[in-house]
């Protein structure tokens, strides 16, 4: 809501500075949100008219003019402006005048003539940024008056960013009786008149039975013999440009000017175009369409509410007008509307034709059913005295008004809510300023005031509402800040399970950076990175996406990453490692509605991390060498320790086929991890080797309480024994098979290293084993140690066809 | 005797000085001390003298080969600690260069004000929820007093997915975490003291708005938490968010449909850039009784407070960032600067 000061100081005017008057706004919920003067500063600029003008004797363009600017002669200023003209009132710096921009005005000689002070444009004045001449200012004005007392220019726009519930706001009527209620200035309303008849002229108005829910009230009257042409006053133009409408036509400012000061919005049809001589109000038919003021032709559904001819829709109920019978310059007879239209019959509707409008803003929030007439009569008196014309007879129809109950406020439970001591006494006060009726009575639980909200509030139906005025009226600046006392119950996460700021910090301390990326994607990464389309059903659209490539809803992170990873590259980072913690979607019918579940849709935390380059920083001690699959592996067996995951060969969209591995924890699959497939590196413009894993948040946050066992007192024996076995076979299958087996003693059996090469028959490779055997009740012998050796070469000879590498 | 003594003592003291190393040392050692050594022989010539002679040379002899022994001992860790000194010198390393081994990564800036947030709410037992972010209307919007239609809604450009709820409803993306107050309080009995941090989306998108982005809910029900313990609270994580008391806070009526009274909660600092300026940082209020029977609790004996927030915005006012797309660029440069 944009208005202007001084307009809204001409109906209450307390005593504080425009500051003060926009601090005492915003503190009371109406917030300022911009304040800008009218007019820069600038001084000695007067009013004058133009006595006589001469050709400057020395110079082709410039004019010799005399002015009266108020003083006791004539003042002599030569002027350079095409558009002077004896007769014309202009605006006149005189001689000390400090002009925007740090001109001032000295007696000066032009081409040798002396010139007495500049006649001004309104560009000089900062007024406008055109410069097409001087200003012609309204011949009524008196010369020598200040030229900003004449045009008002001390004044400020102001701009109020008010909240949904405060649709009494939407009128320089409803800010100046929130002033007068905080400041307690009076407040004075313009005059609603009746203005009587002159003519008998009605135009009928059918309200459908069925639509006492769109129309509550309607009235009207016929206005003939209009001047559609006459000129909006000057002073109606200010104030609508001050208020940021733009000024279009008498009969159309005016109903802007109404609405603007009352907040009723209204609206003038041109008598002559109503087709059939009647107006209808129903609801829409499906199907039906309405061609509107602004050109637009717009399919309504049935829960549209219309004003019809009598049979087509004519105009939107409550939002905009029809283009038939829209007023235009050659309008002589008009009707003029001023109706109530339900809030809940409006709301929503102009938004789903995509656009908004000012009646359409009020109605839909409610605007004050009990001043419809007096509107009414407003607007007829500024058409007759502006475009004249001779008024009818105001048809009035009251067929549904929203009731006012009466609503209850509890003095205890206020300051329940509040938690301050308000008083009876304080509460009335504060009811008695915002005009509210209301009642006080004693009962058991203590004082209860009854208030009945006046008809411009549509946000009183509750207690709370109430009490929320209460406070608000108070000062939310005088409210203490206390700080609550309540019951000490001890709250920690067990310890078996890892906080997400745990494993991020162990994370950031394996060098990797933690990314944040958007929910949703480009298709194109689903389709890449995991198999969308083809090996994965399509991903989750979103219906209103903001741009192509963020149009459905992530599967999986690897997208995020890899494009984060290619944004960095492409800043000459050689070596990007990432990681991120985020939601992933994708649709699941055997999800069901749930205390943190959505039907249908699975959507769990994953956890996923990125490595691009050389596998350590560059640095002096240290060969470079480009990160692989066991460096990521490295990284996520760490984030799981203790719990070891096993890693099994298998494929996935977006990662190399022979360097990718599910990852099974407990027996179950919780991610993957690989090295990204050549194509995507290729595609994705990644120069250098590029690891990553994906696994799910839930295995990771899961911990194990530590179970101590009793340390052995007799020395362990170690064995290092190298097995040559076909290059096909994996080192966790020989693992498996003597873990399975277990021959007596063998407490641990690791691999230690993997060769391939001079040496090794082709086809083959070395894997070297340490093997670990213990008895906790007596130092092994060695004969003991040999046999159960012998049985674990015998295992791997017999299923891996492995022999013990000489 | 005593004259060949003191002879002997100081060639001992003065070829001992000059033995370099310890073979040169050993070597002189063996012309004093050793079987065929001069001192030796002296001492093997005691048994030709006078017995009454005998005690006194024996005892001279024997104060000369203790000073030739302490001297040798002398000489002895002399020549070692040279060659210790050596060896060190020589083991000298380059101190300032880089240690080796990975470098060190980051958290996130927006999660790192997240945590913060969380241990300061922590500390006064609030618990840590988090939940869909593909949500319902009823709980992103009807739970929350917000009906279809009503005008507040067109306050949030929603994100719709191409799927439907349980009720038919299209699911759309949370725009708020106000979704957790609801998911939280149906399955907690009070006092429920709760922050739910997380992801928000609305269709806005601009130099000031990310259309993802990150909020922090507050809930606290119980039977009589008031408007001004929610001051008391608000104002406390602010000044202990940003570490001074200095602070300023201050309460604006505002609206919101699941809060009443409303407040838009804004805060000035007292020194830096923006000292004096007031910031918008947080909606709040006293939750809306129809959300609080909602929650499934009965508003006549439970009352309490709701408050949002954003974390981007904390975290740019925290650490003085001036782009809101930084945060989600995942630059390295950006990134980089929030090491620890």
């Amino acid at each position: 809501m944009q208005f202007s000061e001084s307009w809204l100081r001409s109906f209450v005017d307390p005593a504080i500075d425009s500051e003060a008057l926009a601090h005492l706004l915003t503190m009371s919920g109406l917030e300022v949100e911009e304040r800008n003067p009218v007019a820069p500063p600038f001084t000695g600029v007067v009013v004058a008219k133009v006595l006589t003008v001469v050709p400057h004797p020395n110079a082709d363009r410039l004019r010799l003019c005399t002015v009266d600017a108020g003083g006791a002669a004539p003042l002599s200023i030569v002027c350079g402006a095409p558009n002077v003209r004896e007769g014309m009132v202009v605006a006149c710096a005189t001689v000390g005048a400090a002009l925007p921009g740090g001109l001032n005005i000295k007696r000066a000689q032009v081409r040798k003539v002396d010139s007495e002070g500049m006649l001004c444009s309104a560009r000089e004045l900062g007024l406008s940024e055109e410069a097409d001449g001087l200003m012609d200012l309204p011949a009524t004005l008196v010369p020598g008056t200040p030229l900003r007392a004449a045009l008002g220019l001390d004044d400020m726009k102001v701009v109020v960013k008010l909240t949904p519930n405060r649709a009494d706001c939407l009128s320089l009527h409803g800010i100046a009786r929130e002033v007068a209620a905080l400041t307690g200035a009076a407040l004075t309303l313009p005059p609603c008149t009746p203005v009587a008849a002159t003519i008998d002229d009605r135009l009928p108005v059918a309200i459908d039975p069925g639509a006492h829910d769109l129309c509550g009230r309607f009235a009207g009257r016929v206005i003939r013999g209009v001047d559609a042409r006459a000129a909006t006053p000057d002073w109606m133009k200010q104030r609508l440009e001050r208020s940021g409408q733009r000024p279009i036509s008498a009969l159309v400012d005016i109903s802007n000017y109404v609405m603007l000061e009352l907040g009723q919005p209204s609206h003038v049809f041109d008598l002559d175009r109503i087709r059939n001589g009647r107006l209808g109000v129903r609801w829409a038919r499906p199907g039906e369409q309405a061609t509107l003021l602004n050109d637009t032709t717009v399919d309504l559904a049935a829960d549209f509410g219309v004003i019809t001819d009598g049979d087509q829709p004519e105009a939107i109920a409550g939002i905009m007008g029809g283009g038939h019978t829209a007023v235009s310059l050659d309008t002589r007879n008009v009707y003029v509307e001023s109706a109530f239209w339900w809030p809940a019959a409006i709301a929503g509707r102009a938004r789903r034709l995509n656009f908004t409008t000012e009646a359409g803003h009020r109605f839909e929030r409610g605007v004050d059913f009990s001043r419809a007439v007096d509107c009414l009569e407003r607007i007829t008196a500024l058409i007759l005295s502006i475009c004249g014309g001779s008024a009818g007879p105001v048809d009035d129809q009251v067929l549904a008004l929203p009731a006012r109950s009466p609503v209850r406020l509890r003095v205890a439970r206020c300051n329940r809510v509040i938690g301050i001591d308000f008083t009876r006494e304080s509460i009335a006060r504060i009811f008695d300023r915002l005009g509210f009726a209301w009642t006080v009575s004693a009962e058991a639980g203590g004082d209860v005031f009854t208030v009945t909200p006046p008809a411009h509030r549509f946000d009183l139906s509750i207690e709370e509402d109430l009490i929320e005025e209460v406070v608000r009226i108070h000062g939310y600046d005088d409210l203490p800040a206390i700080p609550p006392a309540s019951v000490a119950w001890m709250r920690v996460l067990p310890e078996t399970r890892r906080s997400a700021d745990t494993v991020r910090a162990a994370l950031a301390g394996r060098d990797f950076f933690e990314a944040l990326n958007f929910g949703f994607v480009d298709p194109r990464w689903e389709a890449d990175f995991a198999g969308a389309g083809t090996d994965a059903p399509a991903p989750i659209a979103l219906v209103n996406p903001i741009a192509s490539q963020l149009a459905v809803m992530r599967s999986t992170l690897i997208g995020g990453l890899v494009a984060n990873v290619q944004h960095n590259v492409n800043r000459r980072q050689a070596r990007v490692r990432l990681f991120e913690l985020g939601r992933v979607f994708r649709r699941d019918p055997t999800v069901a509605d749930g205390p943190l579940s959505v039907a249908g849709i699975d959507q769990p935390l994953r956890l996923a991390a990125i490595a691009h380059g050389d596998a350590d920083p560059e640095q002096w001690g240290v060969k470079p060498r480009p990160v692989d699959f066991y460096d990521l592996k490295a990284d996520l067996e760490a984030i799981l320790s203790p719990r070891v995951a096993r890693f099994e060969q298998a494929v996935h969209p977006a990662l190399h086929p022979g360097r990718c591995a599910r990852v099974v924890l407990d027996g179950r699959a919780i991610g993957w991890i690989g090295e990204l497939h050549p194509r995507w590196q290729q595609q994705y413009e990644l120069p250098a080797a590029t690891a990553l894993f994906e696994i799910d948040w839930t295995a990771v946050a899961e911990g194990m309480l530590p179970v101590a066992s009793d340390l052995s007192r007799f020395p362990p024996v170690r064995r290092d024994l190298a097995f040559v076995v076909d290059r096909g076979v994996r080192a966790q299958d020989l693992v498996d098979s003597v873990m399975a087996e277990r021959p007596p003693y063998v407490e641990g059996f690791e691999i230690f290293d993997s060769y391939a090469g001079s040496g090794i028959e082709s086809g083959k490779k070395s894997l070297a084993f340490r093997v670990l055997l213990q008895d906790t009740r007596k130092t092994l012998t060695d004969g003991e140690v040999d046999s159960s050796i012998a049985r674990l070469v015998e295992i791997i000879a017999t299923r891996h066809d492995g022999r013990l590498r000489q | 005797m005593q004259a060949e003594l003191d002879r002997i003592v100081s060639e001992a003291l003065a070829s001992f000085a000059n033995a370099g190393d310890s073979p040169r040392l050993e070597q002189d050692k063996a012309r004093f001390l050793g079987k065929t050594g001069s001192l030796t022989e002296l001492l093997k010539s005691l048994g030709k003298l006078e017995p009454s002679e005998r005690k006194e040379a024996g005892a001279a002899i024997n104060a000369a080969k203790a000073t030739i022994e302490a001297a040798l001992d002398a000489r002895r860790r002399a020549i070692a600690d040279e060659a210790l000194q050596a060896r060190l010198a020589q083991e000298t390393i380059d101190v300032s260069l880089p240690g080796r081994g990975r470098g060190r990564g980051a958290i996130h800036p927006v999660v790192r004000t997240q945590q913060r947030v969380e241990a300061i709410f922590r500390s006064i037992g609030f618990d840590i929820a988090d939940g869909p972010e593909i949500e319902t209307d009823w709980y992103n919007f009807t739970a929350l007093n917000n009906p279809e239609n009503h005008p507040a809604r067109s306050m949030q450009d929603t994100f719709y997915i191409d799927g439907h709820d349980s009720e038919g409803k299209p699911l759309l993306l949370r725009t708020h975490t106000s979704p957790m107050q609801v998911r939280h309080a149906r399955t907690h009995k009070p006092p429920i003291k709760v922050i739910a941090p997380g992801r928000t989306y609305r269709v806005d998108s601009d130099a000031t708005h990310s259309p993802m982005f990150n909020q922090v809910e507050g809930l606290w029900i119980d039977e009589d938490i008031s408007f001004a313990h929610l001051k008391g609270v608000y104002t406390d994580f602010l000044q202990t968010f940003f570490e001074t008391d200095q602070l300023k806070v201050r309460f604006r009526p505002s609206y919101f449909p699941f809060t009443e009274p409303s407040a838009e909660v804004d805060m000035a600092f007292d020194s830096g850039p923006l000292k004096g300026r007031w910031l918008e940082i947080s909606g709040a209020g006293q939750v809306h009784p129809t959300v609080v029977r909602n929650f499934g609790l009965d508003p006549e004996r439970y009352v309490g407070f709701a408050f949002g927030s954003g974390l981007e915005r904390l975290t740019m006012l925290r650490y003085g960032i001036g782009d809101l797309r930084l945060f989600f660029e995942n630059d390295l440069r950006f990134l980089q600067q929030f090491q620890y």
